[in-house]
């Protein structure tokens, strides 16, 4: 105060710039972040509307540890995660749509073209404004977050990497509600379409994995043999009864059984070649960076029982393993051979059904165990990331060759 | 002030030749050109949709021109805009501020946009606020502002970065009668300090005496020399009113000065204000009962007026 009542018209020394510059500035990204962040500053409908998200968020915390008991459980951990996640890919996308052509709507946006701050730093620092509202979810959240990371039997460094995780995955999102709102005219528009990039991503990619399983399906032919209870003879049929009931074959005489074969044909889908559409969907990827829990060994591990996300990655992994041999294998039925290796006596009549269990736990393993592959999903979000900046970027430098069409610049 | 020691006495700070920019079909701008000289305000006049923005932004910087050469404090927006919006202050025709922030805010942060130390932007941010009459508001947010008041920070944030080159999209929309005075002196004042002003505005009366030069434009063209010529009559033509009016034209008749007739009174044609002043000695001597004399109207409004084109 006391300066400019001494001066009436203080001298600012603005430093000349040369040349027509778009990249981001450290100062620049700053500012504008800063500005976005002050315009952006909560009234008091939006601290009552944070008052009841983290109370809605406090509640959920509380009555899920009221009903879980003392075990080991990932489940309140990963749905904390996926709710952080699933609030920051709303929140960030829904602040950003808006930014670009809701500003140049009210004006604001060409007087600070006009500026010193270039292109870069309006981008960047729009971006990190909006994204840094996301991360206030994630915040809110950490008393949750800190209860139920205490008995997931996740290690801290792994809960890191999957914050990290979902802190990129909303910032892409939010990159690409500002290209939308880059793009398009009109706030709706471009709310719509940053939503609906999500939906795309979330939901249309395992739909369309679901929808395109036909077209990748081969059929198979499988050959079952079944016992030809018709050409027995009364003797036969009578052993083979009480055999059955009894449990014990040694009357049966397999070799004189008569057998018939019947051949089927049935389609496998080859969900290797389709897994990909679920590779890419962010909550696969972040399913794809948590812990793998082995489903036999969990206890002597130390981890909880496999969660929501074990489940899911075993399901993951079994479409990019695709059929195998030992599923084939399974689909087969002999009843003859099943007789006569009961009634040669080797072993009790669980044999078959033991060794079924054994490849059924052996293939349950290997699921739960197949190396994580989060790289696609990520590859994709920082191609998005990056193409979302470059046209946000390419969109606000001046002077415009094109406008957004219907609107004026100022 | 420093720019004007600095400046070059000749070049002109906005030199635009055969500017021209169409969106899609309409061609908004045909051919434009016009020279902002230092330290004087020029006027760009013009009916509503001649253009006259378009032109403003395309000297800006923000709009690329499709055609013609645009050099402002002799850099080209399109290669240059660093150069360029370090030299310009721009008011825009749209008002937008920032709803959540105060006044000061807002000038400071612009400030700041301009690379100016934070402590810097926020005293030339007071000292502006002070100077259009917005002090009390300097803590309040925008959103309370009048609409006339948020002019009036428009005015002002154009002004924190001390431009060489002002260009004021209608700035007199929306003022009050008082407000519309000030404005007009204190653009007065900052052309004084070296700076070049282009104001549009179709508010002529006000602009006539504000304005050093004039450039018409109609239909996405600048007119001229011809509007020039025009002006320059136009500002020639005086008006006198006579208690008798017969005594005054017999006067002039008698010293064969050409004058039309006109209303209780008549219309001659005076090069500049020593000769008006020895003109109405002459009259007042000469026993004819002159009540009024003064300049017939407004220069601009007359040549505007005259203008055949249409509204668009
Ligand atoms: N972004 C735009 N898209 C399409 N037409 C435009 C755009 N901006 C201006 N125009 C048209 O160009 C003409 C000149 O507009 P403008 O420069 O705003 O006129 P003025 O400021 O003189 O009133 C008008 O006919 C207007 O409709
Ligand atoms: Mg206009």
């Amino acid at each position: 105060m006391t300066t400019t009542e001494t001066s009436p018209n203080p001298t600012v020394t603005a430093p000349a710039r040369k040349g027509n510059p778009w990249l981001p500035t450290l100062h620049g990204t700053f500012l504008v972040t800063r500005i976005e962040l002050l315009r952006r500053r909560p009234s008091t409908k939006g601290w009552i509307f944070y008052g009841i998200l983290l109370a809605a968020i406090l509640g959920l915390g509380i009555l899920v540890s009221v009903l879980s008991t003392a075990e080991k459980t990932s489940t309140p951990l990963e749905l904390v995660l996926v709710l952080v996640l699933g609030a920051g890919m709303l929140i960030g996308p829904s602040l950003s749509a808006t930014s670009i052509n809701g500003d140049s709507g009210e004006g604001v946006l060409a007087p600070l073209q006009m500026t010193h701050l270039t292109a870069g730093d309006l981008a960047v620092g729009k971006l990190l404004s909006s994204w840094f509202v996301a991360f206030a979810v994630l915040v809110t959240t950490t008393p949750f977050l800190v209860y139920a990371y205490a008995r997931s039997g996740w290690h801290l460094g792994e809960l890191l990497l999957v914050l990290v995780v979902i802190l990129f995955l909303v910032l892409t999102a939010t990159a690409v509600g500002l290209a939308w709102s880059a793009i398009a005219a009109r706030a709706v528009a471009s709310v719509s379409l940053a939503h609906l990039t999500t939906g795309v991503l979330v939901i249309g990619t395992l739909v369309l994995f679901a929808f395109t399983a036909p077209l990748v399906s081969d059929t198979m032919t499988e050959t079952d043999r079944y016992v030809a209870w018709d050409e027995l003879s009364d003797e036969q049929s009578t052993a083979l009864e009480d055999a059955y009931n009894t449990g014990d074959f040694s009357a049966v005489d397999p070799d004189a059984l008569v057998c018939d074969e019947e051949t089927y044909e049935y389609g496998i889908a080859h969900t290797e070649r389709t897994a990909w559409m679920v590779l890419i969907n962010p909550l696969v990827v972040i399913e794809e960076v948590s812990p793998l829990v082995n489903p036999l060994t969990f206890e002597e591990d130390g981890r909880a029982a496999p969660g929501i996300f074990a489940n899911v990655h075993q399901m993951v992994s079994s479409a990019r393993i695709g059929p195998t041999e030992a599923d084939a294998q399974m689909m087969e039925y002999d009843e003859c051979a099943d007789i006569a290796t009961m009634a040669s006596g080797d072993d009790e009549s669980a044999d078959g059904g033991n060794a079924y269990q054994d490849t059924w736990e052996q293939q349950q393993e290997e699921q739960a165990m197949y190396p994580r592959t989060p790289w696609l999903g990520l590859g994709l979000q920082v191609l998005l990331l990056v193409g979302a900046m470059a046209i946000v970027t390419h969109r606000l430098r001046v002077p415009y060759r094109t406008l957004r069409t219907g609107t004026r610049v100022a | 002030m420093t720019i004007l020691e600095e400046a070059p006495p000749i070049t002109a700070a906005i030199q635009a030749t055969g500017v021209a920019r169409a969106f899609g079909s309409v061609q908004a701008v045909q051919d434009a050109t016009l020279t902002v000289e230092r330290g004087k305000v020029t006027a760009l006049i013009g009916p509503n949709g001649c253009g006259k923005t378009t032109l403003m932004l395309m000297l800006a910087g923000l709009l690329r021109p499709d055609a013609g050469e645009i050099r402002v404090a002799g850099a080209d927006p399109r290669t240059d805009s660093a150069a360029v919006r370090a030299a310009i202050g721009w008011m825009p025709d749209q008002l937008g501020s920032w709803d959540n922030l105060s006044c000061l805010q807002t000038l400071t942060l612009v400030g700041q946009s301009y690379r100016i130390p934070a402590a810097q932007a926020r005293a030339k941010g007071l000292s502006l606020l002070r100077k259009v009459h917005l002090e009390e508001f300097a803590d309040r947010p925008t959103r309370v502002l009048s609409r006339g008041q948020k002019q009036r920070l428009s005015l002002a944030r154009a002004l924190v970065h001390d431009p060489a080159v002002l260009l004021l999209d209608e700035p007199a929309n929306g003022l009050d009668p008082r407000s519309r005075v000030e404005l007009r002196q204190y653009v007065r004042e900052i052309a004084a300090e070296g700076r070049a002003v282009l104001v549009s505005s179709h508010v002529l009366a006000e602009l006539d005496e504000m304005v050093d030069d004039a450039v018409f434009m109609s239909k996405g063209r600048t007119l001229g020399d011809d509007a020039a010529r025009m002006v320059a009559h136009a500002r020639t033509r005086y008006r006198v009113w006579s208690l008798d009016v017969d005594a005054l034209r017999r006067a002039l008749t008698d010293a064969s000065v050409p004058f039309e007739e006109a209303e209780g009174g008549a219309m001659v044609s005076i090069a500049d204000e020593a000769h008006a002043q020895q003109a109405l000695a002459w009259l007042v001597g000469a026993g004819v009962p002159v009540h009024r004399f003064g300049p017939a109207g407004s220069a601009l409004e007359q040549t505007y007026m005259a203008m055949e084109e249409d509204r668009r």
